[in-house]
């Protein structure tokens, strides 16, 4: 840039001077004009000289400073930065200060879902079924969280009546980036599907719960820790839920043979049926976001009535859950699936050393196809649902409706109204060993979620 | 029984060695360290970690993490105030960083107040 302004400038002085030398070269311009010209010839040409050492001078200056610039800009700019920084830290400070003295700072939302349902149960009557589950969270503040979770239902028919229930009572503080430590009433992490990816009906493609279940707990009482830290090397990311809890009693039945058998039972929480308490977590792994692999276990010294003492149990389960949405498939398609299985060690009690059942089995393979981006009205709103499922009790046991091995296939057909309210039809077929009739049903909700 | 015994302790022996695993990776996460840059190069000793939200937006976090597991909320269902709320209660959910919930929150705050 320099060097085209030098070069510019000492064109316009070319062009200056040239009348005049070429006035000076013309004899016939006359003495008294020559020397007159002459004259203004070496006062240009002295100024003009002038102007070039001037810009000279600018040059040598001006590539002094950026030699000088050169050495001092990254380190000036890495100290500017740092001040920005440090001025960045102390403003999101002060301004997370003013926050939390601003009234109304504590937020309480009350969120959950409501579901009513009519069942149609071969061997039954059909029943109507609603069921409420507000859910009251307040955020205390950036670190504090508090979830309560209720549930109120009402069916008619031979289980009738209404009851309430409470389905979170839990305090949370979240340590870091990674950990959030918390105490109280929580749904269970274990198995994964009916702890993590599905626990409010408006979130389940089918209406009825899966045999799974039976081997699982709803919920634990106790603390936890719980989190997610990236993988190494960029190699996906991992979560955990890590628990210690009031773990499960063993309830005791004698099955038509006169064999005992005895199953872990979750939920009453009875000191007196409780030998120590449960240690239990789970584990997963998502090698990419839409694809989940989970391992969960609970290891309890679990008790009937506080008679038998040196039992141990240990449930171990399996889950995966994953997703696929492409204008290829013209939509969404979800597959999850689980696998649970316990074992129950052998007991004492007044009797001597007895056997408890030793282990059961189950698990559930569910798959759902939703046309979401086919771009014809009201289909894209319908979901396709399908599921298997199975529970295998002891040999000798009265497991599953008098059976020790029950599975079942079900197909539903959910209409998304909204992204949380949905419509759903299942039917069921149901397959019980001993020669015993399964019982098909029917069911039929609706669902929203809050 | 003897077996059902000796399957158990195999089991939880096994268990015991994956969570030491694991707590150990979590406390190299919680490290700073010089090496934690970005890179998809093959496992090399020593590990970084890299948390996804230093490049992932809040708007992709969001739509990954959640369909996983549910339909996709509108933001305009509920107030910034709102959403403040409940990505504190899925952080906890979905195993989230404070970081991806923080972008999350971010772009559902300024999604819905739009």
């Amino acid at each position: 840039m320099t060097h085209k302004r030098g070069v510019l400038l000492s064109m316009a002085a070319a062009l200056a001077i040239m009348p005049v030398a070429a006035a000076w070269a013309d004899p016939a311009a006359g003495g008294a004009d020559y020397k007159k010209l002459e004259q203004k010839y070496q006062v240009l040409q002295k100024q003009m000289a002038t102007m070039a050492k001037q810009m000279s001078a600018m040059q040598k200056q001006q590539a002094a400073l950026k030699a000088q610039q050169a050495k001092t800009s990254p380190t000036n700019t890495k100290a500017i930065d740092r001040e920005v920084k440090r001025l960045y830290r102390r403003v999101v400070k002060a301004s997370q200060k003013i926050s939390e003295l601003e009234p109304g700072n504590i937020q309480v939302l009350i969120a959950g879902d409501v579901n009513f349902q009519f069942q149609n149960m071969q061997g039954s009557h059909s029943t109507f079924y609603a069921d409420s589950s507000p859910m009251i969270q307040v955020r205390i503040d950036k670190k504090i969280f508090i979830n309560t979770a209720f549930d109120f239902y009402t069916q008619a028919g031979e289980a009738g009546g209404s009851a309430a229930d409470i389905g979170a009572a839990n305090i949370n503080y979240e340590l870091n980036n990674y950990m959030t430590l918390g105490g109280g009433l929580v749904t269970s992490p274990i198995g994964g599907i009916v702890g993590v990816y599905n626990p409010a009906p408006w979130n389940r493609w089918l209406v009825d719960g899966s045999l799974e279940d039976a081997l699982l707990p709803a919920n634990e009482l106790g603390v936890w820790t719980r989190g997610g830290i990236p993988a190494p090397d960029s190699m996906g990311y991992l979560t955990y839920f890590l628990f210690v809890s009031d773990g499960p009693a063993l309830a005791r039945t004698t099955d038509q043979n006169g064999a005992t058998y005895n199953n872990l039972q979750f939920g009453n929480w009875d000191p007196a049926a409780q030998n120590g308490k449960t240690i239990g977590g789970r584990f997963s792994y998502l090698p990419i976001p839409n694809v989940e692999i989970g391992y969960s276990f609970e290891w309890a010294r679990p008790s009937a009535d506080g008679a038998i003492t040196t039992t141990n149990s240990l449930i171990n389960a399996v889950d995966f859950n994953s997703y696929y949405v492409n204008k290829k498939i013209d939509g969404l398609f979800r597959f999850r699936g689980g696998w649970t299985w316990d074992q129950v060690g052998q007991g004492i009690d007044s009797t001597g050393t007895f056997s408890l059942g030793g282990m059961s089995n189950g698990g559930q393979l569910e798959v759902a196809y939703q046309p979401s981006l086919c771009g014809i009205k009201y289909l894209d709103r319908v979901m396709a649902a399908f599921r298997y499922d199975r529970i295998d009790g002891p040999a000798s046991s009265n497991f599953s409706n008098g059976a020790a091995h029950e599975q079942r296939y079900s197909i539903g057909l959910d209409y998304w109204l909204h992204s949380n309210a949905v419509l759903k039809f299942e039917y069921q077929f149901d397959n019980l060993s001993n020669n015993r009739h399964g019982n098909n049903a029917m069911f039929l909700q609706f669902a929203v979620g809050i | 029984m003897t077996f059902i015994t000796y399957k158990m302790t195999k089991s939880l022996t096994l268990t015991a060695a994956a969570l030491g695993l694991f707590l150990l990776a979590g406390c190299a996460a919680n490290k700073p360290t010089k090496t934690a840059t970005a890179t998809s190069k093959p496992a090399v000793w020593p590990l970084t970690f890299k948390d996804p939200a230093t490049t992932e937006s809040g708007a992709q976090i969001w739509a990954e993490n959640c369909m996983r597991c549910h339909e996709l909320r509108s933001p305009s269902q509920y107030t910034p105030a709102q959403w403040g709320i409940i990505v504190q209660y899925m952080r906890l959910r979905a195993g989230l960083t404070g970081t991806q919930a923080k972008k999350v929150l971010a772009f559902l705050q300024s999604a819905s107040a739009h």
